[in-house]
């Protein structure tokens, strides 16, 4: 077995702390990440929940590894469909590196699952959360679309 | 067949038509693009050329297909590394698309060998220009610390 993995890697023109906090925080994920909520005291060790923005939890999960602003790993159980929820979790690791102006970001998501259900639907999924977190730091401006949670869903 | 794939995704917050001159024109590529731009009519059957300041030219081709602002494939071989320009030709897709005020950009990098290094050194720098040029298309300036970035991922 060899499992599921997904990479991505951007640059933003802001610090690695705003980056980090911008990942995390209620005020900004609201705008650009579906309008979901993370709640979590994000110490090792501590529960996460990934709320929709009528109050459902949408994911659950565990802090692996926090060292703001350079890393953080998480795992991840979808709570809202059942047949991803079957699948079992997933692990998330954002990796920040300052490179000048820029902050690197590198997110990986991986299942020890082949072929992981969850991972190929969130892989279409994490280009428009992560090009709407960048634009949100560059410009100040979020993209009104990406602050929406999915009707019907 | 064995092969190698490099795909990336992202969303500008541009019109279709200026990410598409954005990615075809040299004005704007040196402004994003490491400091390097192409030469091409960016027509079917066309040559297309890459060069870098450092380097001069560094890979080069020919427009497979070609429709305007949409879809471009491009057969792209390097010529300045010899590991690299040993793999041969490769396969370079530019697809855009508008949705809503955003173009959604899909680019993807296929060459038919497995463990290809060339796919694993664009997969380094594809990452950095489209970053930049989103960058550069939404606030006006480009991440202006790409060249330096890219001269010591050279050394």
């Amino acid at each position: 077995m060899t499992g599921t993995k997904f990479v991505y890697i951007t640059y933003i023109r802001a610090t690695p702390e705003k980056v980090f906090d911008a990942l995390t925080q209620p005020e900004f994920t609201t705008r650009y990440w579906a309008g979901t909520v993370q709640k979590s005291d994000w110490k090792k060790g501590s529960a996460l929940g990934v709320y929709t923005p009528d109050g459902r939890l949408w994911d659950s999960g565990e802090v692996l590894e926090i060292d703001r602003p350079r890393k953080l790993s998480m795992r991840w159980l979808n709570e809202g469909f059942p047949e991803m929820k079957k699948e079992g979790p997933t692990f998330i690791t954002y990796e920040l590196e300052q490179q000048g102006s820029v902050t690197k970001l590198t997110l990986t998501q991986a299942s020890p699952l082949d072929d992981c259900k969850v991972i190929g639907a969130m892989s279409q999924g994490w280009p428009a959360v992560l090009a709407g977190l960048k634009t949100l730091l560059e410009t100040g401006e979020a993209i009104a679309e990406f602050a929406k949670w999915p009707e019907g869903i | 067949m064995a092969s190698s794939l490099f795909v990336y995704v992202t969303y500008i917050r541009a019109p279709q038509q200026k990410v598409w001159d954005a990615l075809t024109k040299p004005e704007h590529q040196k402004i994003y693009w490491f400091g390097g731009h192409q030469e091409s009519s960016w027509k079917k059957g066309a040559e297309w050329k890459m060069f870098m300041p450092q380097h001069g030219l560094t890979d080069s081709g020919e427009i497979l297909e070609s429709d305007p602002p949409n879809r471009v494939v491009i057969k792209w071989r390097n010529e300045f590394r010899p590991n690299l320009k040993e793999e041969g030709y490769s396969r370079c897709v530019m697809e855009l698309a508008t949705e809503g005020e955003l173009t959604k950009l899909m680019i993807s990098h296929t060459i038919e060998k497995e463990h290809s290094q060339f796919v694993e050194a664009v997969s380094g720098g594809w990452p950095r220009i489209l970053s930049s040029l989103q960058a550069y298309l939404e606030t006006g300036r480009a991440h202006g610390d790409t060249r330096t970035v890219a001269e010591q991922a050279h050394k």
